[in-house]
């Protein structure tokens, strides 16, 4: 069919079933099996009918390709068939009485299945597949064995033409297992789900679900009283007086509500386009996109082409969450995809806001992504200097380590083996003597060897730490030096060597320039942040220029994401300050 | 004797000069693990140590030193290292110098110094490096209270922190034990520390000092 024609045609069969129902219902002749039992209530057979289909053709008309329109049309027609128990001719109204209850098994559907029109877990799956064998099966088997006229006390109702044989015992058995048993789990799950899923909807998802969810579970609760009420009468799928009928009415009118509030929080995007254009930095734009979207976990994630990823507005890997609570959308601008924003799920059912805020937001966000990919690039480059650092120490330890193994410990034992034939030679000074000074000269090399590895790389540093390694470097300054130390444990290996070096670095140059009479060193850790000061009572004017080694010092420290400060003023003496993150 | 070192060549070469020194050696290993296995086996009056030993090449051999000293105290263990380092000593000696030794690896080839040391730590003394000691007399302080330390108190002080007894450090500066003792008494008073006659007492009590 045309889709345009399905929207007049629904309107159309609802209008003339809802005036059949009307008819039936006011020209029965018997009162106890009506949906609507009382006449003063009658007034809600068109009420709860046309609201249901009403809002389905809404919601259908929203999102086709959602199942939850459908259900509420054919909550809203399965209502208006079941009033086929007012029929007074007996045909009618024997198929009255079996479809009568089908109704409340479509709203159950749907109301579980609100808002996507579809059933999210297996236990709403099983409470609806079981309430639809309870309202069909077990209905028909309660209508073939029932003589309706004497069960149900109702003398003036027509015969039941599916009555294949009388059995009061059977028919009560059945109405028990249909109302008391499965009827009364099956609503009581349901409800327990309604709870569970308001107690984990995120908060703008609740605010979406709450009116639905209210008038849904109120329902519930009058189908509940209705059976404990009236144990045997629920077959026949009546409501009792006002408060059913209210109830019922409640729940397309809620979801309508909603609707409505969706249309006004399209209206926020308007106030969004005015806000970007009067404070258009970066940081806002995440907060006034969330304002209008009202998601305040709302994230926003910028494309970089290059490199094929998400970054955030700090140029940091952005992951694009799994599927479920959170959805994303994409954002272009210009025909190019600038971000995208991580929201909440329930907002898909909204598509034309979320459009009108990616709309309204495109220029604020294509900037802010220019921002992001130049934070990217400098955290890139920042990481690239870190790893040739890495690099090069990895260099100096192998260096290190492999004069150590090798060259030291064969020139130690060619010395050892002097030694021993410098002993064998007592009798031989002349010979004993030369032994002897070939060794010195051998033992001289080794020395030398020594402070040549330790100037490739301080092994005692990565062998046993800072504090360690520190101790002998104070020792060795020239100017007295007071250190202290507040580390638990060690450092991670790059921070520990750029601490060092620069506690090094910044001796040499005391004792060189500052003509100190002493020099305080001070580490520490905390939050997350190593820190390092050295400071020094000399005549001040220590220039970053000056010495390539306080620039080295600086790349060092930049490559840990660190901050590196020399002040230093004429007279006043030199301070090195540098703080690294360290968490 | 046992020997503890990663390097054939000079585990070898050490325990022949040991043996030429007339020790006895009763074990080799490579590793901490061995060194410890050694000592158990053997009960050595000494065990010298690589301080640098597979596997991560950082410090196991002090870990096996200290594991040695827990479980053997009456075992001397004499700590060989590639690099002396103030900040090391000052850890491997923290509690008790008593049977320790911490000396560079290339003092092995002094064989006199070398075995004097050997006997120090085997009869319960200490051995500490001169590297190290003179790392710690060379030390700029604020309170210089070395400045009115003698030149020959000095020469003393250091031979004290190394370990000597007052009897081996007057057989080397060729003076009376008398004299020594004057001198050590002298120095006590400057830096004002408790007289303690018992050398590795004294050698924590000056290193402490000298480190402050």
């Amino acid at each position: 069919m045309n889709q345009r024609l399905v929207i007049p045609a629904v309107a159309v069969a609802a209008l003339v079933a809802g005036e059949l129902a009307v008819v039936l219902t006011s020209t029965s002749q018997h009162a106890e099996l009506r949906v609507v039992a009382h006449p003063e209530a009658s007034v809600f057979v068109l009420l709860i009918g046309w609201s249901f289909v009403g809002s389905g053709l809404m919601a259908w008309h929203r999102r086709r390709t959602s199942r939850f329109g459908v259900l509420m049309m054919a909550v809203g027609f399965a209502w208006f068939a079941a009033a086929l128990t007012a029929s007074n001719r007996p045909v009618l109204f024997s198929l009255g009485l079996v479809i009568a209850p089908l109704w409340i098994g479509i709203f159950l559907h749907a109301l579980l299945s609100f808002p996507m029109g579809r059933l999210e877990s297996r236990a709403a799956s099983l409470i609806v597949a079981v309430y639809y064998f309870d309202v069909t099966v077990l209905q028909l088997a309660w209508v073939i064995f029932a003589d309706v006229q004497r069960s149900q006390d109702c003398a003036s109702c027509p015969q039941n033409v599916f009555l294949l044989s009388d059995q009061p015992a059977v028919a009560s058995a059945i109405l028990i297992v249909e109302q008391a048993i499965v009827g009364v789990l099956c609503l009581v799950g349901a409800l327990v789900l309604l709870v569970q899923r308001w107690r984990n909807a995120t908060v703008p998802l609740r605010r979406a679900l709450a009116p639905v969810l209210v008038s849904g579970g109120v329902c519930l609760l009058v189908l509940l009283f209705t059976i404990l009420l009236e144990p045997f009468s629920y077959a026949t799928g009546r409501l009792v007086g006002w408060l059913g009928g209210l109830a019922f009415t409640a729940v397309p009118l809620a979801f309508l509500a909603g609707l409505l509030r969706q249309r006004l929080a399209r209206s926020a995007v308007g106030d969004l386009v005015v806000e970007l254009s009067e404070t258009a930095t970066p940081p806002d734009l995440r907060e006034a996109l969330s304002r209008a979207l009202r998601d305040p976990l709302l994230q926003i994630g910028y494309w970089l082409p290059d490199s094929n990823r998400y970054v955030d507005l700090d140029g940091r890997a952005f992951d694009l969450p799994p599927a479920g609570a959170l959805a994303s959308t994409v954002v272009e601008h210009g025909g190019q995809r600038i971000a995208v924003l991580v929201h909440d799920a329930s907002l898909l059912d909204d598509p034309d806001l979320i459009r009108a805020a990616c709309a309204a937001g495109g220029l604020a966000l294509a900037n802010a992504r220019l921002q992001a990919e130049l934070r990217a690039r400098v955290n890139e480059l920042r990481q690239s200097q870190a790893r040739i650092v890495e690099v090069g120490d990895a260099e100096r330890r192998r260096l290190e380590r492999n004069l150590h193994d090798g060259a030291q410990q064969r020139l130690l034992s060619v010395a050892l083996r002097l030694r021993l034939v410098e002993a064998r030679l007592a009798s031989h000074p002349d010979e004993a003597e030369l032994v002897a000074a070939s060794r010195s000269e051998l033992e001289r090399s080794l020395q030398e060897l020594r402070e040549v590895a330790q100037g490739i790389h301080p092994a005692v540093l990565s062998d046993h730490g800072l504090a360690v390694a520190l101790e002998a470097v104070v020792a060795r300054s020239l100017v007295p030096v007071r250190l202290s130390m507040d580390l638990d444990g060690r450092l991670p290996e790059p921070i520990e060597a750029a601490v060092y070096y620069l506690v090094c670095e910044a001796l040499t140059n005391t004792a060189k320039h500052a003509k100190a009479s002493k020099v305080t060193v001070q580490i520490s850790c905390s939050d997350g942040r190593a820190l390092v000061e050295v400071a020094d009572d000399g005549r001040g004017g220590a220039d970053m220029a000056a010495g390539s080694g306080l620039r080295g010092l600086a790349d060092r420290v930049a490559a840990l994401d660190g901050r590196f400060v020399v002040s230093s003023d004429a007279g006043g003496g030199s301070a090195i300050r540098a703080e690294i993150p360290c968490g | 004797m046992i020997v503890a070192d990663d390097s054939l060549l000079l585990r070898e070469g050490i325990s022949r000069l040991l043996v030429e020194a007339g020790f006895q050696v009763v074990g080799l290993a490579s590793t901490g693990e061995e060194a410890l296995a050694q000592v158990e086996r053997n009960k050595p009056d000494v065990a010298i140590v690589d301080i640098r030993m597979p596997p991560t090449h950082s410090d196991e051999g002090l870990k096996a030193a200290q594991e040695i000293r827990a479980r053997h105290p009456d075992v001397g263990v004499l700590v060989l290292s590639q690099y002396v380092e103030l900040g090391l000593a000052a850890r491997l000696l923290a509690e008790n110098a008593a049977g320790l030794g911490y000396l560079l690896k290339d003092r092995i080839t002094d064989l006199d110094e070398f075995a004097a040391a050997i006997r120090r730590v085997g009869a319960g003394g200490s051995a500490l490096d001169p590297a190290v000691v003179s790392q710690l007399l060379g030390r700029r302080r604020d309170d210089d209270v070395l400045e009115h330390v003698t030149p020959r108190e000095r020469e003393v002080l250091a031979l004290m922190a190394e370990g000597y007894s007052n009897q081996a450090i007057a057989d080397r500066l060729v003076v009376t034990v008398r004299a020594v003792e004057k001198h050590v008494t002298s120095i006590f008073d400057k830096l004002r520390l408790p007289v303690t006659t018992d050398s590795h007492r004294r050698v924590l009590a000056v290193l402490a000092f000298l480190r402050s």
